[in-house]
């Protein structure tokens, strides 16, 4: 895949998904240092069944997932798993009036790279997200190292800040994330 | 497990998961992260990977397991850090080794916060470190009940 304009978009993963990468160049990138998204807001309020749907999945027998009535009194209701939070806050991948899911802040940042892979996460929860809880995101891009050559390819490593809040504005956690943003070896 | 109870030190027990594909399509269908390497081996493996594999949350779900696992019901984790060295992918094992490094009280806050600082690994069946994780939870003190 060759150089593009910056800020022109391709689908970044297959044609079938509207999340979107963003291409241009290093310099394009670094413009985008400090940029902050307005909240996104989760579409429904956490629920229950989300909640044990991935206790399932990991298979965690916590309580504070499974027994309301213990989860009520220890913590005023059915608990989300700290690890969904991500998740609670992604769009579907398809919405019934055609607009595209609006992709995580480091998948806009405009680089070369056509492939992205995670490489860190460090999250810090304030207070339990609850069943029943409204959630919103708001993300920024806290830096954007140079080009850097690893097994998998050369690229750029993007950290972001995400700090969610719950419907009351409260701050429930706050999570610095870096991805790696590369061409795979072999692509050049 | 109180947080008097705690030995700084202490192993945590190994856990061992073993990941089939439907775990691993069920993380795409729980996460909503449909990236399809999450979910179509074909794409997995045109990006150089042998197959589908688990995204980040299952990895820090799976570290909040053995967390809280070793913390009890009324502990919770409140800082996760994990580094992503390698992938674990549908067919493996999940393999978790911890031990406790650390216990604290912070008094920065309103009420008095018991945490303990634990250290987990996650290696694939291979032993090759794949998730390396340092977490944080917040435990009973010395009183019954919740820690909040």
């Amino acid at each position: 895949m060759g150089p593009r304009a910056a800020g022109e978009r391709v689908a970044g993963v297959t044609a079938d998904l509207s999340y979107e990468f963003a291409f241009g160049t290093y310099e394009d990138a670094l413009r985008m240092v400090g940029t902050r998204t307005e909240p996104r807001f989760a579409g429904t309020a956490v629920s229950g069944a989300r909640i044990q749907h991935f206790a399932s999945m990991v298979r965690d027998p916590n309580p504070a997932y499974w027994d309301r009535e213990f989860a009520m009194s220890a913590w005023g209701g059915l608990v989300a798993p700290p690890a969904l939070l991500v998740g609670l806050l992604m769009p579907p991948p398809w919405v019934p009036d055609g607009e595209p899911p609006i992709a995580s802040i480091a998948v806009r940042v405009p680089l070369p790279g056509t492939a992205i892979i995670n490489a860190s996460n460090d999250a810090e929860y304030l207070m339990p997200v609850l069943e029943g809880d409204m959630l919103s995101v708001v993300e920024e891009v806290v830096s954007v190292s140079p080009e850097k050559k690893t097994r998998l390819g050369a690229g750029h490593f993007i950290e972001t800040l995400e700090t969610y809040h719950r419907g009351d504005g409260a701050v429930v956690a706050m999570c610095t994330n870096t991805l790696f943003r590369f061409t795979p070896a072999g692509d050049r | 497990m109180t947080w008097d109870e705690v030995v700084v030190s202490a192993p945590l027990p190994e856990v061992v998961d073993q990941i089939s594909y439907e775990r691993v399509v069920m993380n795409t269908g729980t996460t909503w992260d449909y990236v399809p390497w999450h979910y179509n081996p074909q794409y997995a493996k045109d990006h150089g990977h042998p197959t589908i594999f688990v995204n980040t949350m299952h990895l820090a779900g799976f570290v909040d397991r053995i967390a809280t696992g070793f913390g009890g019901p009324y502990s919770r984790v409140v800082r996760r850090k994990v580094s992503l060295l390698g992938s674990i992918y549908a067919g493996d094992s999940m393999v978790a080794r911890g031990h406790v490094v650390g216990k604290r009280v912070d008094t920065a806050a309103d009420a008095r916060r018991y945490l303990v600082d634990l250290e987990v690994s996650i290696f694939n069946q291979r032993d090759e470190l794949c998730c390396p994780a340092t977490v944080t939870i917040e435990i009973t003190g010395e009183s019954a009940g919740p820690s909040r």
